[in-house]
């Protein structure tokens, strides 16, 4: 294991505002990469005005596709992210988890009932 | 052709209005259409997004669209919100400042709706609310309008607009597409090819769904707008299609429509009031989070 890598979201991004999936991947591609190696990863979110859901699950609810939970637990840390942001991520991962282990997982028996057509 | 577009305000009765155009205008190209007003008695502004989203529609077909006979007051509210400026009518000075205009945006816009919430949100006549709520109201308004980039696959655009209402504390914000619709995204998702408009709409406002493809997570924006709402004591009214959802201190409530909207709408109020905090009392660590 090397030293540290950090992320600075804003700046590999070139915006403060977290809010697309093209930026998602971008960030995603770049964890990835480095989780792959081996590093370790501590994910700046300084300078970043605007953060959503959308954005988090592609890139970081998507890593738990790739990596185990303990991999990602070990390798990779967060800073810069306010309480409610904190919050937040943590409603992405535990989505996150939820679609790996349990892909398709909807409950689909209600959408039979198609007695109401259109 | 000639419709006419009665009392227009923001509920089921003023969507159904809406879509009641659409419904008559269904297929028709290379034609001319006059909106007329004249039993307008009352248009509620933020309205003005999801009836640019029908004629967004015609539009696309080369059809003419005008508009006749507005009463003043709707002319008024109108001109305000610059929707009239798309039938090149001059825009009236908002001396309160309570209007956030309509504005039509590009599905990569993400940028320049950003810069529209900076300018119409701070230091005019709408409220300074708390930080907190400034946050989640903009978190969630980002939410829902780059979830219409993704999956309203309309060239269109986004068509939002916002009103405050002072004396109610309330702050009003619409955002529409004339893109396929909640039901079509879910019908080819699950497969489902004859799920009607309400039940595609409980299928994504239920935790975890999204009809995103790619391997990747989602489905989270719309309960998080949710939970959002709920602490607000504010409104959710959903239109997409057929259906009509709206959730609010009342209650939840979904019902469908008489009349097909053409696109999808969100529109959501918050009191504008409200000094709650929206976090845990314990602050997460990066060992709670993993």
């Amino acid at each position: 294991m090397g030293d540290q890598i950090k992320i600075k979201v804003a700046d590999l991004i070139g915006s403060p505002l977290c809010i697309s999936a093209e930026d998602g991947q971008k960030v995603f591609d770049k964890i990835e990469q480095l989780l792959r190696a081996g590093k370790q990863v501590s994910i700046s979110f300084e300078n970043v005005s605007m953060l959503i859901s959308l954005f988090l699950n592609v890139a970081i609810g998507q890593l738990y596709g790739s990596f185990s939970e303990d991999e990602i637990r070990t390798q990779l840390k967060v800073e810069g992210l306010s309480s409610d942001d904190m919050e937040l991520l943590k409603h992405v991962v535990d989505n996150a988890k939820k679609y790996y282990s349990n892909k398709k997982s909807y409950d689909d028996a209600w959408l039979e009932e198609n007695n109401n057509e259109e | 052709m000639k419709l006419n577009l009665g009392t227009i305000r923001s509920n089921c009765s003023g969507f159904e209005g809406i879509a009641h155009i659409a419904d008559k205008t269904k297929n028709i190209c290379y034609d001319s259409i006059e909106l007329d007003f004249s039993s307008c008695s009352f248009f509620e502004a933020n309205m003005a997004a999801p009836l640019y989203a029908v004629i967004a529609r015609l539009r696309d077909e080369l059809n003419d669209v005008t508009i006749a006979n507005v009463p003043s007051g709707v002319s008024r509210i109108l001109r305000k919100n610059k929707f009239l400026s798309i039938f090149n009518q001059p825009d009236l000075l908002d001396i309160n400042q309570t209007t956030l205009p309509f504005k039509i945006f590009k599905l990569h816009a993400g940028e320049q709706f950003n810069d529209y919430l900076d300018t119409y949100m701070k230091g005019r006549g709408i409220p300074t609310m708390s930080k907190a709520l400034t946050k989640r109201f903009r978190q969630s308004l980002f939410e829902i309008f780059l979830n219409a980039t993704i999956h309203s696959q309309s060239s269109s655009g986004i068509f939002v607009c916002g009103q405050f209402y002072p004396n109610k504390h309330r702050l009003d914000f619409t955002i529409a597409d004339a893109g396929v619709g909640i039901r079509e995204n879910v019908r080819r998702y699950t497969g489902k090819a004859t799920l009607n408009s309400c039940k595609a709409i409980e299928w994504a406002m239920t935790d975890g769904n999204t009809t995103k493809t790619g391997n990747q997570p989602g489905g989270l924006g719309l309960k998080l707008i949710k939970d959002f709402i709920r602490m607000n004591g504010g409104k959710i009214q959903l239109v997409s299609r057929f259906g009509y959802y709206e959730f609010s201190a009342n209650g939840e409530a979904i019902q469908k429509m008489d009349n097909d909207f053409p696109g999808t709408c969100i529109n959501i109020e918050i009191n504008t009031d409200d000094t709650g905090s929206y976090c845990l009392k314990s602050e997460l660590k990066n060992e709670d989070i993993f």
